[in-house]
């Protein structure tokens, strides 16, 4: 039966949730979320919901799709079928839905990360033009004070600083981690710092149980050895959070220092660019 | 009797896990987030907890780390349930000092084994 494509902005945060939900009920990795979850996740991102959609036969929500935009490109996120509604194109329809709202606004670049081994979704992004950037990692590591102390000069950063900071940083950055979203989720702190001829920084979301959204930066002297100070003074000073890291690139150079104090990765995704001429 | 606190967000699944634990003779509380899980946790003190790691409101290996902050919950064996892939959802288990892991869909038997093997060796 035909579908239609309804924007997302006729939902309640609820129906939507509902629908998110049950679209990932099988996958391979389940992440429910609440609806005060998805509505903060609205809000970082900044999901424009007249351009999110949702595919409805009569009163049932088959599928949902949601597109993020911000100034010179969009974001492709949350999109999921129905377990009983996949490969019938319903995946395709609100793709195609999404990047045509993206193209009429002029948008020249579309983004969107794919969880790695997800092979229907990666082939459907594939047809839709998109085409692999690089491969992220999403890391774990739970509380616990650092085995070793900081050794050198250690600084503490407001969000305004450490978002100085993040304007420079040399290698693009996934969608979650742009400065809109530090700006839009408010709870940012960076930190600063300098050991044994190395330095550098690091900026991140500081939430009631957890730490997430790190970006990390060497400036001068050796990655290892400025990851390894950066994640010990991290690690003294929040001992009881947890930590969930998402979208490090596969070759982010702090990464070994990541691993060595002991994170661990949870999966991988798979980040796609569609450049529009 | 032994208390059982069942953190687990798909009623259907809950309800099965339910069911099979009710038949052993075990006493089983449900939450269906982790802030209910964290209430229930709080004021019945119970002897296992079953965790799925994906959760609505704070996910599941979060949980566990709070919970492991909770001196009168720090000790309470935590095992996972969970449609992670093995390997992932293993290493998990060891980094966050959980005590168990049982891959969903739950093969029945081997669950059963799972729980009634922890209770047995904690009486001896």
């Amino acid at each position: 039966m035909l579908h239609k494509l309804i924007p997302a902005s006729e939902f309640t945060i609820e129906e939507l949730t509902y629908a998110y939900n049950q679209t990932r009920v099988d996958y391979l990795v389940p992440m429910p979320m609440n609806a005060k979850r998805l509505e903060e996740y609205v809000h970082h991102y900044d999901v424009d919901m007249d351009r999110s959609v949702v595919a409805m036969v009569r009163d049932e929500m088959l599928a949902l799709g949601m597109l993020g935009v911000r100034p010179g490109r969009a974001w492709i996120t949350r999109l999921g079928v129905l377990p009983a509604s996949r490969r019938g194109g319903v995946g395709e329809s609100i793709m195609r839905y999404m990047l045509a709202r993206a193209d009429e606004s002029g948008i020249p670049l579309n983004i969107l990360e794919v969880i790695k081994n997800n092979a229907p979704a990666h082939q459907l992004f594939l047809k839709c033009n998109f085409h692999e950037t690089r491969e992220l990692l999403i890391l774990r590591r739970p509380p616990g004070s650092p085995k070793v102390l900081p050794k050198g000069q250690c600084r503490w950063m407001e969000q305004e600083e450490a978002l100085r900071y993040l304007a420079f940083h040399p290698v693009p950055q996934a969608w979650t981690n742009h400065i809109e979203t530090y700006l839009n989720s408010g709870d940012v702190l960076g930190l600063y710092v300098e050991v044994n001829g190395s330095s550098g920084w690091m900026i991140f979301r500081c939430q009631k149980f957890i730490l997430t959204h790190f970006v990390m930066h060497t400036e001068a002297g050796d990655p290892q050895v400025v990851g390894l100070e950066l994640l010990r003074c991290l690690h003294q000073k929040f001992p009881m959070k947890d930590t969930y890291v998402e979208n490090i690139t596969v070759d982010d150079p702090q990464l070994p220092a990541m691993y060595a104090m002991g994170y661990i990765e949870a999966f991988r995704r798979i980040e796609m660019y569609r450049h529009v001429k | 009797m032994h208390t059982i606190l069942l953190i687990e967000d798909i009623p259907d699944n809950a309800m099965l896990v339910q069911k099979i634990l009710t038949s052993q003779g075990y006493e089983v509380l449900w939450a269906k987030t982790a802030e209910k899980g964290l209430e229930l946790a709080g004021k019945n003190h119970p002897e296992m907890i079953l965790l799925d790691l994906g959760l609505p409101d704070i996910d599941g290996q979060t949980l566990v780390g709070y919970l492991r902050n909770v001196p009168e919950l720090e000790k309470v064996p935590i095992i996972v349930v969970s449609a992670w892939p093995e390997d992932t959802a293993r290493n998990m288990v060891t980094a966050y000092g959980c005590d168990g892991y049982v891959s969903k869909p739950i093969n029945v038997r081997y669950f059963i084994e799972v729980v009634n093997d922890y209770f047995k060796k904690e009486e001896k």
